[in-house]
């Protein structure tokens, strides 16, 4: 196999496609056997393929155009000298790969410009393969391919970048399941698996802003995002405030058009900073919730709970 | 998982009307087991099972969406996939998609006034994720309700 450095040999995506169709199938007939736990809506599901369907044109109108800068900051700043074809770059790339994707991911969520792009992904309330591919339309836009610049910048080539990407893209495809419980405990310590991102699927408020590994849930330890599932929590699929409805257009754009919104809104310089920039669910007077706030009601109801069974505890005793 | 950027598909290199027509036909294709896979969902049926709303799973799935309002009164849909629950100043607003149910709220003075158009109440959400709801009203219970501001189902 030829190893341009300017032309991936191969995309690991497109390879996957067969294996895609053939699982999501899988997945669908089994669970109508009662042989595994799946749950699809026809509406949804068309709803999940038909935005990976979008993403793939929105991929081909910006996709181009991206790796040409990406080529063209590898033609021109490049560091080091990293050779495609020596082992420990794919190492080193694999892990700084997953590295970037994890601050990719998290800033999707934490900040409001880019969670816009990426809330399409999560607007399914329900968790199966096929809402693995309701994938962005608006990924190009919101610029966050620029993440993946130092890295060609460092001195790995483009096309390994890309490889690498695609090769994260297709690992995270499979663990978008209900099917498969957990996984032996090493696997679940280092691998980012079915349990761990059923979690960040979930809108339940204890599992919100969690689990944003790609391949290595490694990061999400290190840097203090890691949410165990829980048996006596089930996840809730979706977004905190569902959609509508099951129109692709809405799925893709609805939080740009409320971006749009608020910003006419705006009053001040701090509130466009806010509305663009805050966390999802910012308002300039703290009407609205965020995660963040979430959270703290949720703490403060189990406390209250627990509170409350403590006596029921001692009279019972 | 998420679109993280541009892919081989899109890469440049090769002729652009060659490319062109490679990335139209990869396209159909993929169109092609959208279909066949959207009609396997369909056929297999595994969606959940969603029954009319009653007293106690309209208060279940509200408290789920609402934990922090206390209801004072509910109006169901005529066809048992809605509900508006009356909590102060506020309308709780629950209504099913597919299988799955979206909530919302608004205000009870604005939700009282609210129209009805061919059978259902239009309840206008202000929000670009959610703009309307329309819960069908019935001649048992329509709307606004026949006491506003009321316990109806308390």
């Amino acid at each position: 196999m030829i190893l341009d450095p300017l032309k991936p040999a191969f995309d690991p995506v497109d390879l996957a496609v067969p294996v895609f169709v053939v699982t999501i199938v899988l997945e669908i007939i089994l669970a109508r056997l009662g042989k595994a736990k799946a749950v699809y809506e026809a509406k949804d599901t068309a709803t999940s393929l038909g935005m990976g369907l979008g993403s793939s044109v929105a991929g081909a109108i910006t996709g181009a155009a991206i790796f040409g800068v990406s080529i063209w900051v590898y033609q021109t700043y490049h560091l080091f000298e990293i050779p495609m074809t020596a082992w420990w770059a794919w190492v080193a790339v694999f892990f700084l790969e997953d590295l970037t994707y994890y601050w990719f991911h998290r800033l999707s969520h934490e900040r409001r410009f880019w969670w816009a792009s990426h809330v399409n992904h999560h607007t399914s309330q329900h968790y199966n393969l096929a809402t693995a591919l309701r994938q962005t339309w608006t990924g190009g836009i919101a610029g966050t391919w620029l993440l993946w610049l130092p890295l060609v910048f460092l001195g790995f080539p483009p096309a390994m970048v890309v490889i690498q990407k695609g090769i994260s893209l297709v690992y995270q495809y499979w663990i978008h399941t209900e099917a498969i419980r957990r996984f032996p405990a090493w696997f679940e310590a280092v691998f980012n698996t079915p349990s761990h991102h059923r979690v960040h699927h979930a809108r339940n408020p204890r599992y919100l802003d969690a689990n944003y590994a790609g391949i290595l849930i490694i990061w999400d330890r290190m840097f203090g995002t890691f949410i165990p599932e829980r048996d006596d929590e089930p996840c809730r699929y979706g977004v905190v405030h569902n959609l509508g409805d099951f129109n692709i257009f809405r799925v893709a754009f609805h939080e740009w058009m409320a971006i749009g919104k608020d910003l006419a809104g705006s009053r001040s310089l701090r509130e466009v900073v806010g509305y663009v920039l805050g966390p999802p669910g910012w308002s300039p007077d703290g009407s609205r919730d965020t995660s963040a706030t979430l959270k703290a009601k949720w703490r403060a109801r189990e406390e209250v709970n627990s509170k409350a069974v403590e006596p029921e505890q001692i009279a019972a005793e | 998982m998420v679109d993280v950027g541009p892919r081989a598909t899109t890469l440049p290199g090769r002729g652009e009307g060659e490319h062109v027509n490679e990335t139209l036909l990869k396209l159909a294709v993929s169109a092609g087991l959208v279909a066949f896979m959207i009609v396997v969902a369909a056929w297999a049926r595994i969606a959940r099972p969603v029954a009319p709303l009653d007293d106690a799973s309209a208060r279940e799935l509200l408290a789920g969406e609402f934990p922090d309002r206390a209801i004072d009164s509910l109006w169901f849909a005529g066809d048992g996939a809605g509900v508006i629950g009356r909590s102060g100043e506020e309308a709780l607003i629950l209504y099913r998609l597919g299988d799955s149910w979206v909530a919302r709220t608004m205000p009870w003075r604005l939700a009282l006034v609210a129209p009805v158009l061919r059978g259902k109440v239009l309840l206008k959400l202000r929000d670009p994720a959610a703009p309307i709801a329309r819960l069908a009203v019935s001649g048992v219970n329509p709307w606004p309700p026949q006491t506003p501001g009321e316990a109806l189902a308390a």
